[in-house]
Order: structure tokens, then sequence, then C-alpha cells
């Protein structure tokens, strides 16, 4: 499985009166995944996917190496944080179906430039 | 008339649990579909579940399971700054601090002005070296500095050099998992199944939860050999809970919780016909800025530097309380800061430079904006329009407390702040409360069990520890008592459930 270089989760909460048709994914998605919602839906289409589900293909040791930050800001890392480590679910930060701000930001002012909303 | 509005809380607190009590359902749990079942069952991974988790586990439970709501574990604990109140250490000893658990508790009864519980303060204080050890046990690694939180007669909070709750969080998250413990997150605990003589079975659990959406996953039913630990946190989350408790804290004073904390577990053990107490004495932290989220790094920046800095009302140009009094008292005198429309006007810290550069927090809270550093008094008074003939005559008569070693002012501990002057250029940070801390909770006795409120006996199988527990603090709570606190009776309530 090819490694995408920015996490992506899925979500189908605020969606759920609308067909599978109709949701939106994120371009990147489409090409890989197509229209097998089940793929990232392991808990049945109108549930959130597990949190293992993004593991399917992303992984996270990886994903801390790439968003890797300078010793003195070591630990605003996303992907290997101060508070969590590298166990913040892919889910708390991504939204496939709808837009998330990262997790950080209820507290902190830090920079995550390359974050997708 | 505060012993009078607390009787008239506490009896709105008795009709809410009288109003709840026809909805609870008891059961035999040959009745249940179990889907799971446990040795020992604890709700919430913060201080006090990972360290009954550690404790359980040492004591050789088989089977601990630790259920957390959040897609994250640690809720509070881990985004606090990293303290603990411990006394009469090798640490304090090493810097030449004289500390015991006596004074420790005196200090704490003090600031709850009478209503905390001298029996559970120590016993808390009794376990704090056994919590020290158990800290360091798990890899926990504490900085050579102590720091006076406000309220105390010796300087005792012991700070992990990550200084954030992470650095107690997940050497102790890793220290559980040794010991076999199933840790799991996304699983928001529902309620308590209890037999028909109210002795409780297991709990409700909504599997597959995500946060504000409340209908996400499914609902299992858990059976809890050996008892339920509820250690879900406060209620600082909950605005609209605890306005109607405290008028004062509604929006406009934000909050330092995880966004978990809005008392849950606390509802639950209400509807089981559990003791409420002192679930009007909210605490809001003193040393948050409203310029940045939560707790952020302006509460580190404060905590560092209130010892030897001034807090400055913007309307006077000066200082208007003891900087390192209790929080209660801090807090209550910040949120008065008002403009002429009432509206809230937050106070200024002064601190010297050449002794905020001491600390990391420094550094972080000028890159980050929520602190900024002025070369003059005249920069500081233009930048916040404050009067400057005032802010001179201020700093001049707090360099004059410096040098005497005595505030006449308002009474400030001077031991901390001796022949540190505050001269340009300063660090100034901006101060508006933050609700942090519920003191009130659910009423539990020195085994960590909870009472009911019927007759003031343990709910069997029932247990709760940390901040949902109510009565340890009485109305203020000192800062950095409530990370042992947590852990004490966490492990309390492991000892209960292994009848250790």
């Amino acid at each position: 499985m090819s490694k995408l270089t920015t996490v992506l989760a899925l979500t189908f909460g605020c969606l759920l009166t609308l067909s599978a048709q109709a949701v939106e994914i994120r371009d990147h998605h489409k090409e890989v995944i197509g229209k097998d919602c089940k793929t990232c839906h392991d808990n049945g289409i109108k549930q959130f996917p597990s949190d293992q589900a993004c593991l399917q293909c992303h992984d996270v040791d990886d994903l801390a190496e790439q968003t890797a930050r300078s010793e003195e800001d070591k630990w605003q890392n996303p992907h290997n944080n101060l508070h969590y480590g590298k166990e913040l679910p892919c889910q708390e930060c991504h939204s496939e179906h709808g837009t998330k701000k990262p997790l950080c930001s209820n507290c902190h002012t830090f920079k995550y430039d390359k974050h997708k909303e | 008339m505060q012993t009078r509005r607390s009787f008239l809380k506490f009896g709105a607190g008795a009709a809410a649990v009288g109003a709840l009590a026809p909805l609870t359902a008891s059961a035999k749990s040959s009745d249940i579909k179990w889907d799971e079942s446990h040795e020992v069952v604890i709700v919430g991974s913060g201080f006090a579940g990972l360290a009954a988790a550690v404790e359980a586990g040492k004591l050789g439970a088989k089977d601990i399971v630790v259920f957390e709501k959040l897609g994250v574990y640690g809720g509070n604990s881990t985004l606090n700054a990293g303290q603990a109140c411990f006394a009469d250490t090798d640490l304090q000893r090493k810097l030449g601090i004289k500390d015991s658990a006596e004074l420790m508790v005196k200090d704490q009864l003090a600031s709850g002005r009478g209503y905390a519980s001298e029996e559970l303060l120590r016993h808390s204080a009794e376990l704090g070296p056994y919590i020290y050890q158990l800290t360091k046990d798990c890899g926990c690694v504490y900085r050579d500095h102590i720091i006076n939180t406000g309220g105390t007669s010796a300087t005792r909070s012991h700070q992990v050099v990550e200084r954030s709750g992470a650095g107690f969080i997940r050497p102790m998250l890793k220290t559980a998992r040794s010991y076999g413990v199933k840790t799991k997150t996304r699983h928001k605990f529902e309620g308590l199944i209890t037999a028909a003589d109210g002795s409780v079975l297991g709990i409700k659990v909504r599997k597959g939860y995500h946060t504000e959406h409340e209908d996400s996953g499914k609902l299992i039913n858990v059976k809890a050999e050996r008892g339920v630990l509820i250690a879900t946190g406060g209620f600082a989350a909950n605005v609209a809970f605890r306005q109607a408790l405290d008028p004062t804290l509604g929006h406009e004073v934000g909050h330092t919780n995880a966004r978990g904390a809005t008392g849950d577990g606390l509802i639950a053990m209400l509807a089981e016909g559990a003791m409420p107490i002192h679930l009007s004495f909210i605490q809001s932290g003193p040393w948050a800025s409203p310029d940045e989220g939560g707790f952020g790094y302006g509460a580190g920046f404060s905590l560092y530097n209130f010892p030897h800095s001034i807090a400055i009302d913007r309307n006077t140009g000066m200082r208007f309380m003891n900087e390192t009094a209790d929080r209660k008292h801090r807090a209550d005198l910040e949120i008065q800061r008002r403009d002429k429309d009432g509206n809230p006007h937050p106070a200024l810290l002064i601190a010297p430079k050449h002794e905020a550069q001491k600390d990391p927090s420094m550094e972080n809270v000028l890159k980050y904006n929520v602190a900024w550093e002025f070369d003059s008094v005249e920069a500081i008074a233009k930048h916040f329009d404050l009067p400057l003939k005032a802010l001179k005559q201020q700093i001049e008569d707090w360099n004059g407390y410096v040098k005497a070693g005595h505030d006449p002012q308002f009474g400030k501990r001077m031991d901390m702040s001796t022949g540190i002057y505050m001269t340009a250029p300063f660090i100034v940070q901006r101060l508006w409360p933050k609700v942090h801390y519920c003191q009130g909770g659910i009423q539990i006795n020195t085994k960590a069990e909870v009472i009911a409120a019927k007759n003031g006996k343990p709910i069997p199988n029932l247990y709760a520890a940390g901040e949902v527990s109510g009565g340890v603090h009485g109305v203020s709570r000192l800062g950095g008592c409530s990370t042992p606190d947590c852990m004490a009776f966490g492990v309390t309530a492991a000892r209960s459930m292994m009848k250790a």
C-alpha cells in the first residue's frame, strides 16, 4: 500500500441523511479507495470508523518522522506530541466528510501550516 | 449567610437526587446480558484512574480495565502543569526546605476555610511518600526546582521535567499496561448497573463513542467482579451545570479543562443516590491568560513569577492582591477587574526579565504572544493605558518591600523575592481566571467508598477518587495538591477493591 503524506480520517457523523454517493471525499482518497465505503467504515456505514481504520494505509512512525520539528519544538509534532505521544488518533484532528482543526488548537497557538481542514 | 447559602445549595442537590432516583434500574446479575466482565473496572484515565490501575496490578489483580470516553488518555491530568505537592521529600531537604505532612494538612485546612475534611486530607498526606515513590517507580522524573503555588507555609510543589501532567500520565499508562491492564478509549461511561440491594454490579458503556456525537457507538454492559471506580474528574467544561451552582461562572470565564470534564460520572452517581458535597465550591485558576486557550503557557509563566512579581489593576496602576495568596482569594479579586462599562479588564502580571528568563516558560509566552517585553515602565503604561505615576510609585514601593523583606500592603511572603528587584526590562502577561477545579463532588470515606445520601453508608462495590469526589479540599484547593490527592485515593480505591 502506498503511504500518503498526510493522515486523513473518515467520519460520517453529520452527513447521515445523505446517500453514499453524495458524501464528500478527499481527492487523494478517491484515487486510492474509490467508492468502497467499507474500506474505512469498519464499524458499519452509519458509525465512525475505528481508530485502527486509518492505520491500514498510514504508518504513525513514518508520519511522526515526516512532521518532526527542531529540538526546541520537538513536542509540537502533531504525530508525536507531549501530551499523547503517538497515541493521538487520526480522527481527533482529521475528518474525511467534514472539517476539523488540530486538537492542539484548543489550547495552543502552534502553527500547523500543512494541516488541511 | 454563607452557611445558609451553602445549605440551600446542598438542599438543591438533595432535591436533584430525589428527582433522579426513580430513573435508576435495579436488577439481578443473572438477569443481565453482560457483554464483558472484568475483575476491576476503572472509569477515567487521569491520575486517579491510572494510579488505581497501577496499584491493582501491583496487588495481583488479573483483569483490570480502564475505560476512557475521549479518543485520548489522560483527561485533565495530562494537560496540567505537572505539579504535585509532597511534604518532607529528599528534594525539599536538599534545597533546605523544612516541611511535614502535618504542616501540609494545616495549610490545606486553612485554604478549605473550615469545610475541608481533615480526615481525608490526612489520609492523602500520609500516603504522600508512597505516591511520590510510586511516580518515580513508574519512570516520572522531577526537576531540581520546587514551586510556591500560593497559600502554603512551605514551598512544596514538585514538578516533572516535562512541566506538563503528561510527565506523569505517559509513564503511568505504560506501567499500567506492563501489569496487563486493558486500556480502552472511546468507551463512554453511561451509567451504573445495580442490584436490588443497591450494590453495584457493573456499568453501561457506549463503545465507539465520539465526542459531541451522543448517539455514536453502541451500548454494552460491563460486569465488575470486585468493584467499579469512578475517576471521571470534574465538571468545569459543563457551563450550564457549573453556572447553576455558581452564577459568576458563565461563558465569560473559560476553563483549563479537557472537553471531557462534563460531570458524567458525578451525575450518574447522583442518580444512584450518592451523597453530593460542596458542589458550589468551584475554583478558578488566577494564573490563567485570556490570550490563549485552556491552560496554555501563561499558567507556567505566572506560577514561576508570582512570588517575585506584582499584579497590577489597569484602572489604578496599583497592586490589588497578595500574588501568592491561595487561588480563590486571587481569582475572586482578578474577576473583579472591570473597565468603566463593567466589562472584563484583565490585570497585568509584571515580572522583571532578569528573573523571568531563568525559567523556560518565558521563551514560550513571548513566542506565542501570551506575554510581551517592555523596556520601561513608561512603555507598559502607554501600551495598556494605565496611570503612569501610580505605577511608578507602586514599583518603587514594591522594591522597598523587597529590600525590607516585608509587604505591608498585602502581607505577601517575601522570602521568595529576596534580592529580586523590579527593574527594566519587564515581561508582562494579562491575567484572567479560568475555571480549573471542582472541589465538590461525591462524598467518600478514607477507603474511597462512595457514601449513600439515604443512610450515610457506603454503596457496596462503588468507589470514587480524584476530582469527581468531594469534601476533601473544602472551599479552595491549594495548587499542586490535586495530583497527590487523586493518586492517593486512586491507590486507596484499588486497595479497597483488592481488600489490601
